[in-house]
């Protein structure tokens, strides 16, 4: 022998070792839900299409996008957008502007014309719907999209509901309403306009012919103060007064104008009566914080220049004529205010000594709808002033389903769209046994400790311009600009993706052990590798590893 | 997400290796070998390192390494070095992995010797400021304050200035890194491997056991240590051009401190003093970048 | 050493040096492609020599001068272990910083070529010839040969290659300090081609190579270290047949052979000394003095201590009634060290010989020749004592 004995040197590797009976957790690749698509209403898997839009996938995300949400570039105009509230993002600097990213996105499929093909096989089924707004046009695209045939029946002459008739045109240009309702009719919808379905006798009988119909009339009459005459000349509905006003036909307001209420629509008629040079006050039972108006609508009627009198009551009115002087006296007082909190009822509390008084020519009260829900007889069971409906959305009528302002206080648009979906689900689980409920899932969503900062900058939101005051007054053109394709990118990339595995390979280069396996899409956990240590997760950017304790079984 | 990590990874650390879970030695370990390429002989001195590699016949790096003693590492590689060359692998790269002890303290008479001879290896100190290998003695890179298991109290001097005792030996470059942005890593050692003559990246590890960690948060601690700048990222090339680089983010020196068990016994007045430390090194540090030659 | 007679070998030019400057002319010749030094008094010409060598272009090698011998030790085992070979050189307390990288060389069998010049260790402080800076290394792992004289040095520092590279370990040679390392005298340099013959070029079949992509050194079982000492085991246990075996070749070609065990006079010898080193040259002279006064004394010389020639000593002992061992180390508590390898490698043995361990030369006083006469003649009859006699320096 002449050599150096082989025995010294090590002639193999480390991977006969296997590192993984070490561990007691195995981390695995999760997608909870993000809190903005938790809040959302139609449940929008934003985190997902934002992320595919950061990726200069656009249609990609219009497509996601449009799974659940048929008028994205609607609703990125009038949104209340609970998920911006919610977005993880507030605690890092501030929430990423979702709502302008949709309409960016929405915008973008209509200047493109991109299509939703219709599905290549027709059910049998066939369902009713009555109410062409936003719940009802939800309901119909997501009936239209699953085969199903659909007839549409409104009273009104042309589609959209609320969407057409009270959101003024400053907030909701009427050309993108119809653009994108046209896409959902271009699926194959029957629609018979100027058909009013009234009364039980009617509705049971679209019962017997239809597989199914789906109720979303909306709330369509006014809540009534009781100090207000609502007979008086000088009082005017909100709801006609911006359906004149969407109309473009005179609103018979005079040159002073009393707003009553505190919401989006008080806002609305406010704002419409001051480009239409009324001097316009609101008067508000809330504090400035606790509006529930939009901020935005408060801030941009307040630029406008609406006097926003809070925490005030009307007492009681007063015609001119009996004074001698022109208009009405409204004596108003000072009040406490606590909102209704979950069953506790909201208390006013008039400020002794705080009265004062405002003269007006007109009284424009807009303190919400309600929903008359007599007119359906027996048929419909109601509580509480709506419809009743089970978690189906089904009301107590066997294939009579209803949803959104005739079942919900939630008054949003995009509360209605959700529920026009969740109704087309639930219809679609009757008659398809196999198909998944779709549901939103109950899981926790993805906290914000779960974000590794780190990776996410923080950077200013990229707002959208808004029209400046003097361009606004005299007309009604949008006040809110798009996003500039370069904001809408950079605001998109300020998304933490929530929940949502973005490939950004931290967990397999940060796995000490070489224990994460890159998948053609995706990641594996190597077990036998694995030591459970965690940092896969606690560098994960977005919140999509999590561990799971190994029991010793 | 800014900056996605896009290093080669060709497997030249294997798993099966025996680093503590969580350890972000490991992940440095991988991020310097798969970088420097298979043509490369590494000398490994005693430290968490050389238990990383071992133990035999089972290596958990895919190239040639030798384990030499612990005061010997820079003097090793060099010898390594000699042998290549004259056998004619002048390409060949010859890396050098010793831990803080290593190299502030038992192997700088050695790597003095061979920085001073511009030997040409690239030389990575694995500092995780103690002897954490033989259960977390303070070595002379572990901080004023800090409780190890020598100095049950807390270190009552300062941590040794190596990157300034390597600059006093002009060698063609020193870095600093962190296993919290392993871009940077990477490129420092791309950019070292591309040089020739003595270089030097000390890479800061935050010790799980040391220094009193979660077992999934020493990358959030190397973080925190280079926001508060007690750990700033520095390039130092030919001992007199200083690039200091400023953290995005910066945090202050108490979220690293309270972080971390080593320092739990610190009260306000004495986290204040080691904030005052860590600003005197900074503002130094920024001089020198200020005064660097052109 | 001693000419081998009716060989045609070929006589080099004969050129007077130094001990330490053969030390340099068989290091340039064996071609070493790594050369680490440091420089300590009085090994410091052999550098001197080398790195004067190697600026003339006489002496191709990558040679470094780090800080310590600590570090010379470090680059030269790790040099021997990517493949090259290695020569250095040290003395004293260079070798013994080195200690703990001796072992560690010899572990991992590193094939070095080191060459001691033998010097007392402090403290205190001194610089004379003592044996004990290597003598206290035997148990690292390392062979180790002793030098007689310049001629020795030089040719035993080629020889040492062959039998490094031959059996995979490391080789210590020790010449004394000043006595060798400065003595000028005659030496007979050979030709570059002879020594190339002799020594072919070293590779390795396992070396730090991306090529070859094995480790070494990392922690093993106690077992594979237990195995590890076997197998060095093993190696020492050839490096005598191997020794041999190159001395003769070495014969052949230089006429001069370096047998591990070199007996002078002693085949019916009645008394002999046992030393190794410069002492071995007084003693040789004493021999034929004493043999002159009609007793009949002889030397045996140990060339190679590590391995410990045992069989041969036993063997050159058998019969003889006494032997005198002559250390020129002393290891306190126990005595000279060759003394107690030399009872241990007797011991059992019939009709064992009477062995007295005589501290002569320690710490580099001086061992004339009469004084070994007289001791030889004192010591004749006298029953062992079983640990070591001082014996007073000359000119004390």
């Amino acid at each position: 022998m002449t050599g150096l004995p082989s025995p010294l040197w090590s002639d193999r590797d480390s991977s006969a070792r296997l590192t993984g009976t070490w561990r007691s957790a195995l981390p695995a690749y999760v997608s909870p839900p993000s809190p903005c698509h938790q809040a959302c209403p139609v449940h929008g898997e934003i985190a997902s299409w934002i992320h595919q839009f950061a990726q200069k996938q656009t249609r990609e995300a219009w497509l996601t996008l449009m799974e659940n949400n048929p008028l994205p570039a609607v609703i990125g105009r009038i949104c209340h957008h609970p998920c911006q509230e919610f977005c993880n993002r507030t605690q890092h600097d501030e929430t990423v502007g979702i709502c302008s990213l949709e309409r960016f996105i929405g915008d973008r499929a209509l200047s493109e014309g991109w299509q939703i093909v219709p599905p290549s096989t027709q059910r049998p089924e066939h369902v009713a719907i009555v109410g062409g707004g936003p719940a009802g046009l939800s309901a119909a695209y997501q009936l239209l999209r699953r085969g199903y045939r659909v007839t549409l029946y409104d009273a009104g002459a042309a589609l959209g509901g609320l969407m057409r008739h009270g959101i003024p045109d400053y907030r909701l240009n009427k050309a993108v309403l119809e653009a994108e309702i046209q896409r959902i009719v271009d699926l194959g919808l029957e629609v018979h306009l100027n058909r009013r379905i009234s009364g039980p006798r009617q509705l049971r009988a679209l019962a017997r012919k239809f597989n199914a119909v789906f109720l979303a009339t909306g709330a369509s009459s006014a809540r009534h103060l009781p100090m207000l005459d609502y007979a008086a000349p000088y009082v005017i509905d909100s709801a006609d007064f911006l359906a004149a006003v969407n109309a473009g036909k005179p609103t018979g307001a005079g040159k002073r104008v009393l707003v009553i209420g505190g919401g989006s629509a008080a806002m609305d008629v406010a704002r419409s009566a001051r480009r239409l040079d009324r001097g316009v006050s609101v008067l508000a039972l809330e504090s400035a914080e606790q509006l529930p108006a939009q901020r935005t609508e408060v801030t941009e009627a307040f630029e406008e220049g609406v006097h926003i009198l809070t925490e005030a009551m009307m007492t009681s009115v007063a015609a001119g004529d009996a004074l001698g002087r022109d208009g009405v006296e409204i004596s108003c007082t000072k009040v406490l205010f606590t909102p209704a909190h979950g069953s506790v009822e909201a208390t006013i509390t008039p400020v002794e000594g705080s009265e004062f008084v405002l003269r007006a020519d007109t009284i424009i009260p807009a303190i919400g709808q309600q929903v008359d829900t007599g007119c359906w007889g027996d048929l419909l069971a109601a509580e509480d002033g709506l419809i009743g409906v089970g978690p189906e959305l089904m009301t107590s009528h066997e294939g009579i389903y209803a949803g959104g302002d005739l079942v919900s206080m939630d008054r949003f648009v995009s509360a209605a769209i959700g529920m026009g979906k969740e109704a087309a689900l639930a219809v679609h689980a009757r008659f398809d046994k196999a198909a998944a409920r779709g549901r939103h899932e109950v899981a926790e969503g993805v906290p914000f400790q779960a974000i590794n900062t780190a990776y996410h900058a923080r950077a200013p939101r990229n707002k959208r311009s808004s029209l400046p005051v003097v361009a606004r007054v005299d007309n009604f053109d949008e006040v809110q600009a798009a996003l500039s394709e370069t904001a809408a990118l950079a605001e998109a990339q300020r998304c933490f993706s929530c929940g949502h595995c973005i490939f950004c390979d931290n967990c397999y280069y940060y796995c000490p052990d070489m224990a994460i396996r890159k998948l053609e899409q995706g990641y594996e956990v190597i077990a036998d590798y694995c030591k459970g240590c965690g940092l896969c997760v606690q560098e994960c950017p977005t919140g999509a590893v999590d561990m799971f304790g190994e029991g010793s079984a | 997400m800014d900056g996605k990590i896009d290093y080669r990874d060709d497997g030249l650390f294997c798993s099966g290796h025996v680093a503590c879970g969580g350890c972000a030695e490991a992940l440095s370990l991988r991020v310097i070998l798969n970088t420097m390429g298979p043509d490369t002989v590494a000398v490994v001195s005693p430290s968490c390192t050389a238990v990383i590699c071992g133990g035999h016949p089972m290596s958990s790096l895919k190239i040639p390494v030798f384990h030499t003693t612990i005061e010997s590492a820079a003097a090793s590689a060099a010898g390594v070095r000699r042998a290549l060359r004259a056998r004619g692998k002048v390409d060949t790269n010859v890396l050098c992995l010793a831990g803080d002890g290593g190299t502030y303290d038992i192997g700088i008479q050695a790597l003095s010797s061979v920085a001073e001879r511009n030997e040409d290896i690239l030389y990575i100190c694995f500092d995780n400021e103690g002897y954490m290998n033989t259960g977390g003695q303070k070595s002379s890179s572990t901080p004023r304050g800090a409780a190890t298991g020598s100095t049950p109290d807390g270190k009552r001097t300062r941590k040794k200035n190596m990157i300034e005792i390597m600059a006093a030996h002009r060698i063609p470059y020193i870095a600093t890194a962190s296993p919290s942005d392993l871009n940077d890593l990477a490129a420092k050692v791309e950019k070292a491997k591309a040089m020739r003559g003595t270089r030097m990246i000390i890479v800061l590890i935050p010790c799980l056991p040391g220094w009193g960690l979660a077992e999934d948060s020493s990358v959030q601690t190397a973080r925190l240590a280079v926001q508060s700048r007690a750990f700033p990222l520095v390039e130092i090339t030919d001992g007199v051009h200083y690039r200091l680089q400023t953290p995005e983010l910066c945090s202050p020196l108490a979220d690293y401190l309270t972080s971390q068990k080593r320092y739990r016994h610190l009260d306000a007045a004495e986290m204040a003093r080691l904030q005052a430390d860590v600003d005197t090194d900074w503002s130094m540090l920024q001089q020198r970048a200020q005064i660097s030659p052109a | 050493m001693k000419d081998m007679p009716g060989t045609d070998a070929p006589r080099g030019a004969l050129r007077l040096m130094s001990g330490n400057h053969a030390v340099a002319e068989g290091a340039r010749l064996a071609r070493p492609e790594v050369t680490p030094v440091y420089p300590i008094t009085p090994q410091t010409p052999i550098l001197e020599k080398l790195t004067e060598l190697q600026s003339a272009g006489e002496f191709v090698t990558e040679m470094l001068t780090p800080e310590s011998e600590h570090s010379v030790m470090a680059t030269a085992m790790t040099a021997s272990l990517s493949g090259a070979r290695v020569f250095t050189a040290t003395s004293s307390q260079g070798l013994m910083l080195m200690h703990e990288l001796l072992h560690y060389a010899a572990g991992a069998r590193a094939t070095i070529v080191m060459f001691n010049v033998n010097r007392t260790p402090a403290s205190p402080w001194g610089f004379w010839p003592d044996q004990l800076d290597s003598l206290s290394q035997r148990d690292t792992g390392w062979v180790q040969l002793y030098s007689e004289s310049p001629q020795d040095s030089l040719d035993l520092v080629i020889q040492a290659f062959r039998l490094a590279e031959r059996v995979r370990l490391p080789v210590m040679i020790s010449h004394d300090a000043f006595y060798v390392s400065h003595a000028v005298e005659p030496v007979d340099v050979p030709a570059q081609d002879l020594v190339d013959g002799f020594l072919p070029p070293f590779e390795a079949e396992f070396r730090l190579d991306p090529d070859i992509g094995r480790s070494i050194g990392a922690p093993v079982d106690q077992a594979t270290w237990n195995q590890s000492r076997r197998d060095m085991a093993e190696a020492m246990g050839r490096v005598i047949a191997e020794f041999t075996r190159f001395g003769a070749q070495w014969g052949r070609l230089t006429g001069r052979v370096h047998a591990p065990l070199q007996l002078y006079r002693t085949e019916d010898a009645e008394i002999v000394f046992v030393t190794l080193g410069s002492l071995a040259g007084t003693a040789r002279v004493a021999v034929d003095m004493l043999r002159r006064a009609g007793m009949r004394a002889g030397l045996v010389k140990l060339c190679l201590f590590r391995p410990l020639p045992a069989e041969a000593l036993r063997s050159a002992l058998d019969g003889v009634p006494v032997a005198l061992v002559l250390d020129r180390n002393y290891s306190v508590g126990t005595g000279g060290v060759l003394h107690q390898e030399l009872k241990s490698a007797l011991h059992g043995t019939a009709n064992a010989t009477r062995v007295h361990g005589l501290l002569t030369g320690v710490g580099g006083v001086d061992v004339p020749v009469e004084q070994l006469v007289d001791l030889a003649q004192e010591f004749r009859e006298r029953v062992p004592e079983n640990g070591p006699i001082w014996i007073d320096g000359h000119g004390r």
